[in-house]
């Protein structure tokens, strides 16, 4: 682990000065706010996308993604998945899961887009070949914050 | 097969799974964002934590352009690749904590809706020499309501301005904690993030009792 270097720029010690939107008439004037519990999966229709090459292993697909398949979300592989018809992608993926994994472990560990993960996690929970372990409240508990809390100070 | 809370004893390998209607229950993910501009530490302090050492995983983001000189007008949304590390801590058998860095190299504002979709809060990452870089982020966290933390990272055991200034510069809610850590050390690291805990406790409380 290196140390971030020291900021290169001896010219821009700058100064801190007011966040910018704060000078503007309206607060969120400049965006739109977008609260999270309103996302809207997958980009807008006319929307300019750039770097789709990692899409070809989901025929294209970048979007129908199942917003409740987030990056910490567990997935677990069936027994039996692996004898199904799969590509090399999905096969791989399975294959990680047999003990339950984060969606961004299974894309880190594959080196795979995370964007694709998503869509063929999806996939293969839709063929019934995963296991996608879906929270039920969006926002933790105070006890399971608790807990957090008391795992977090147990570290030394 | 019976139900085991505990699973440590199983075995490990694709082979081993039963075809029972309960398996190896997997652990309650929970996940705190490290947000801040480029270089400031995000990845030193999730790695200074992690049991793991940071993973990459690259996103596809979505960026609306922020119109600094044009306010007013319809920006132009792009889409580009990033690079997010990220690592984890193991709380017990049924809790895992993640901890996501976001890059903030550039004035966006991010749709960071996935991203935040169910996080515990954020700690933002702030250089006091750049400390601009860190505006999107905290724009951001207010927006979404997301309980969050500055964390002034301590270069050098050197602070160029003293937690009152930053303050005022960033011009943030008096109820937002700002602490000064050094990235670098593992209970330093751990006590910032006790802190964005005990927001993301009061969010809890209040959403229980509403």
């Amino acid at each position: 682990m290196t140390h971030p270097a020291d900021p290169d720029d001896p010219e821009h010690p700058a100064a801190p000065s007011v966040r910018p939107f704060l000078r503007n008439t309206g607060p969120g004037a400049r965006y739109q706010p977008a609260p999270p519990s309103a996302s809207v999966p997958g980009p807008p229709p006319g929307e300019q996308t750039t770097s789709l090459r990692p899409f070809v292993i989901t025929s294209g697909r970048v979007d129908g993604l199942d917003p409740n398949i987030g990056l910490e979300t567990q997935v677990s592989a069936h027994p039996g998945a692996l004898s199904a018809r799969l590509s090399p992608e999905q096969r791989a993926i399975v294959h990680l899961c047999g003990e339950p994994l984060s969606v961004a472990e299974i894309s880190a560990r594959l080196r795979m887009h995370l964007g694709v993960t998503r869509i063929l996690v999806g996939d293969l929970r839709a063929a019934g070949h995963l296991d996608v372990h879906v929270l039920e409240n969006d926002f933790p508990d105070p006890e399971t914050i608790m807990r957090v809390i008391r795992g977090l100070r147990s570290i030394s | 097969m019976d139900f085991d809370p505990y699973p440590d004893n199983r075995v490990v390998g694709t082979a081993r799974v039963p075809n029972g209607p309960q398996r190896t229950a997997p652990p309650v993910p929970v996940k705190i964002i490290v947000a801040g501009g480029f270089g400031v530490g995000k990845t030193t302090t999730v790695g200074a934590i992690s049991e793991i050492s940071p993973l990459t995983t690259e996103a596809e983001m979505t960026m609306e352009g922020v119109g600094v000189d044009d306010p007013g007008q319809a920006s132009g949304k792009t889409t580009t690749t990033i690079a997010m590390d990220f690592g984890c801590v193991t709380i017990d058998q049924t809790l895992k904590l993640y901890l996501f860095g976001t890059p903030g190299q550039t004035r966006f504002a991010f749709m960071w809706d996935d991203l935040v979709r169910g996080a515990l809060g954020a700690l933002v990452v702030v250089d006091t020499t750049r400390i601009d870089d860190c505006y999107p982020a905290v724009d951001y966290f207010e927006r979404a309501g997301l309980p969050f933390v500055v964390g002034v990272n301590t270069f050098n055991g050197q602070l160029g301005y003293n937690l009152d200034e930053v303050r005022w510069a960033l011009a943030v809610r008096d109820d937002v904690p700002i602490v000064q850590f050094d990235a670098r050390f593992r209970g330093s690291v751990r006590d910032a993030l006790l802190v964005v805990l005990d927001q993301a406790l009061d969010k809890a409380m209040r959403m229980r009792s509403s």
